[in-house]
C-alpha cells in the first residue's frame, strides 16, 4: 500500500501540478507542451536580458513559483528529482530570448550540468548569447573530488538577485556577475528529522528512528554527512549554521541574508524557532542580519526538516534584493 | 555489391540498431544493474522509441535522419541520453545536404562527435564508458576512407566491439559506475556495448 497522497497517475504529478500552477495563477503563467516549460505572461518593462532555470520536481516552489516579473522568465521542470531534458532547456531559451541573451541559472548536479550545458551550445549556435551560473551551495558536499557542493536553497537569493538585475535592464555579463558573486558567497546545511516518500511509493527514503536525525542531507533523500541524536532546536541549529559561519568565513561587521528553508513537510511554526536560533547565533557573533527569507522555498517532496543558508551582503546585494517581485512564491513592492 | 550511403540505409541502419538493442536490453539493463543505476536499458529505449516518432515525419537524407535520431535522444531523460544525442548531431552535421555521404564524411562525423562527447562528459578511453567503444570506431573509420560504407562499418563495428568488450577488466572513474568502484571490475560498460550493436547494425544495414 502506497503512502497516501493526492494523485491520480503518479506519471502525470508533474504535469498536473502545472496546470494546476497555470490555472491558479489567473494568465500570470503560461505551460508550453512537447517539450514542457513554464513561461511568465507578464513582462518587466526594461528586461533585455532574460532568465531560464529549472531542474527535477518535487523541490516546489522551486522552480516554477519563481517565475514571474522581478525573477525568472521561464522555468524548465523535470520528473520528479530528474534533470529536464537539453530539448526542453534549448526550447525555453529559444522561447524567452529577445536578442540581448539568456541567463541559465543551474544547481550543481551531473544532470542538470549536462543537460543546460548541451541546451546552451545548441543556443550559442543558433546566435542566441548563453552564460551560465552554477548554484553549489550545500557545504555538506563539499570535497576535494568529485562533482562538487549540491545546489539548493541559495538558488532562490541567485534567481531573485539576478531577475532584479535584469528587470533593470542590465546587460548580459553584468547580470551573470552578480548571480556569480551571490552563489560564491553562499553556503548551506541541511538536517533531515524524516526521509521523504516518492509519489506512489511506499517507504521512505531513508528510515531514521525515533531518536536521531540525518544531518547534512541533501534535496533528493541523499543520505546526508551522518546521523546524530536527536536534540533540541538549538543545537540542533547551531550545528547547521556554525560551519556556514566558518566556511564564509563571516566575522563581526559583516552582514547576511539568512534564508531558513523548510524541506517539505516541517511546519512554519517550527521554522520560525529555527529562524530564531540562527539569529541569536549571528547577533553573538556581531553578524548583521540583512534581509531574511523564512519558510518552505526549496523541499525534498514530503521531507522533515530544514536548511539554514547565509549568503553574504553588500548594498547592491541588498538592493536588488529589495526590488520589486511578483511570482507564485515571492512577491513583494519595492522596499 | 554494397548499398550507398542515404536515407533508405540511414533508416535501415536506425532500424537494425533498435531490433537488435531490444534482443540485448535484458542484458543491457543487467550490466546496469550491476554497476550502474539500473535506467539504462529503460532510457535507451525511450529514446528509440522516440526515434521512432520523429522518423515518422520521413526525413528525406541520411543527414535529415540523423538530425531526428539526435533531437530523440536530447529530449531523454538520464545522461547517456543527452550524450548520444550530441554525438549523432555531430554525424548528422558532417553528412552532406544531399544523398549519398561518404566514409571520409561519416569518419569526420563519428570524429566529432566522440571528441563532443569526450569534452562533455569528462572521459577518456579506459574510463569504462561508451567512449571505449567510440575511440577505436573512430581510429577504424578513418584507416577505412579508400574504402566502401559497407566495409568501413565493418570495420568500425569489430574495433568497438574490442573496445567494449576492453571495458570489462576496469574500474570507472567516470559514469554512474564510478560510483562503486572495484564492483563494476568484470561488469562489460553497458554504453560501450550499445556503441558497438550500432555499428554492428550498420555494417549489415549497409549490406547489400
Amino acid at each position: 500500500m502506497s503512502v497516501k497522497k493526492f494523485l491520480n497517475d503518479p506519471d502525470d504529478l508533474v504535469v498536473e501540478a502545472l496546470e494546476g500552477l497555470v490555472t491558479a495563477s489567473a494568465g500570470r503563467l503560461r505551460l508550453h507542451r512537447d517539450p514542457l516549460w513554464l513561461e511568465s505572461a507578464a513582462a518587466d518593462a526594461d528586461r533585455r536580458v532574460t532568465l531560464v532555470s529549472g531542474g527535477g520536481s518535487g523541490h516546489e516552489p522551486l522552480h516554477s513559483g519563481f517565475v514571474g516579473p522581478g525573477m525568472l522568465d521561464a522555468a524548465v521542470p523535470g520528473a520528479v528529482f530528474a534533470s529536464p531534458t537539453a530539448l526542453q532547456v534549448v526550447a525555453a531559451v529559444r522561447g524567452v530570448d529577445r536578442g540581448a541573451g539568456v541567463l541559465l541559472i543551474v544547481k550543481n548536479y551531473t544532470g542538470d550540468v549536462l543537460n543546460f550545458q548541451i541546451a546552451a551550445e545548441i543556443a550559442a549556435e543558433e546566435g542566441i548569447e548563453v552564460e551560465t551560473v552554477l548554484v553549489d551551495d550545500d557545504l555538506a558536499s563539499e570535497s576535494d573530488d568529485g562533482p562538487g557542493r549540491r545546489g539548493t536553497a541559495a538558488t532562490v537569493v541567485v534567481e531573485k538577485v539576478c531577475g532584479a538585475a535584469a528587470a533593470r535592464g542590465l546587460p548580459l555579463a553584468e547580470v551573470a556577475e552578480l548571480g556569480r558573486r551571490v552563489a560564491a558567497g553562499a553556503r548551506s546545511m541541511a538536517v533531515a528529522l524524516e526521509g521523504a516518500v516518492h509519489p506512489g511509493e511506499d517507504v521512505r527514503s531513508f528510515d531514521l528512528a525515533a531518536d536521531e536525525v540525518e544531518h547534512g542531507v541533501g534535496i533528493h533523500g541523499e543520505r546526508g554527512i551522518d546521523r546524530r541524536p536527536m536534540a533540541g532546536a538549538h543545537e540542533l541549529v547551531g550545528a547547521l549554521t556554525e560551519p556556514l559561519v566558518a566556511a564564509l568565513g563571516l566575522a563581526e561587521g559583516d552582514r547576511a541574508v539568512v534564508v531558513v528553508n523548510g524541506l517539505g513537510s516541517t511546519h512554519l511554526l517550527e521554522l520560525y524557532v529555527v529562524f530564531r536560533e540562527v539569529a541569536a547565533l549571528l547577533e553573538a557573533r556581531g553578524i548583521g542580519l540583512a534581509r531574511s527569507l523564512v519558510g518552505p522555498y526549496v523541499t525534498a517532496l514530503d521531507m522533515a526538516g530544514a536548511s539554514v543558508t547565509l549568503v553574504r551582503a553588500d548594498d547592491e546585494l541588498l538592493g536588488l534584493w529589495d526590488d520589486a517581485v511578483t511570482t507564485t512564491a515571492l512577491t513583494w513592492e519595492t522596499r | 555489391m554494397t548499398a550507398t550511403l542515404d536515407r533508405a540505409a540511414a533508416r535501415r541502419w536506425m532500424d537494425a540498431f533498435a531490433a537488435d538493442f531490444e534482443t540485448q536490453r535484458v542484458r543491457l539493463t543487467e550490466l546496469d544493474r550491476a554497476a550502474g543505476d539500473g535506467d539504462f536499458g529503460a532510457n535507451l529505449r525511450s529514446a528509440l522509441g522516440k526515434v521512432q516518432q520523429r522518423l515518422a515525419a520521413d526525413p528525406q537524407t541520411a543527414r535529415a535522419v540523423f538530425a531526428a535520431v539526435s533531437d530523440a535522444f536530447l529530449d531523454t531523460g538520464g545522461t547517456s541520453g543527452p550524450l548520444f544525442g550530441m554525438w549523432f548531431r555531430a554525424l548528422s552535421r558532417a553528412l552532406p545536404e544531399t544523398d549519398p555521404a561518404d566514409v571520409t564524411q561519416l569518419a569526420e562525423g563519428v570524429r566529432e562527435g566522440t571528441a563532443t562527447v569526450q569534452r562533455l562528459g569528462g572521459a577518456e578511453v579506459g574510463d569504462k564508458t561508451m567512449v571505449d567503444a567510440m575511440v577505436p570506431a573512430v581510429a577504424a573509420l578513418t584507416d577505412a576512407t579508400g574504402t566502401g560504407p559497407q566495409q568501413a562499418l565493418t570495420a568500425a563495428a569489430e574495433a568497438a566491439e574490442a573496445g567494449a568488450a576492453s571495458t570489462e577488466d576496469l574500474v570507472a572513474r567516470r559514469g554512474r559506475a564510478s560510483y562503486v568502484g572495484e564492483v563494476a571490475r568484470g561488469v562489460l560498460d553497458p554504453g560501450a556495448l550499445a556503441v558497438a550493436l550500432f555499428f554492428r547494425a550498420g555494417a549489415r544495414a549497409l549490406d547489400g
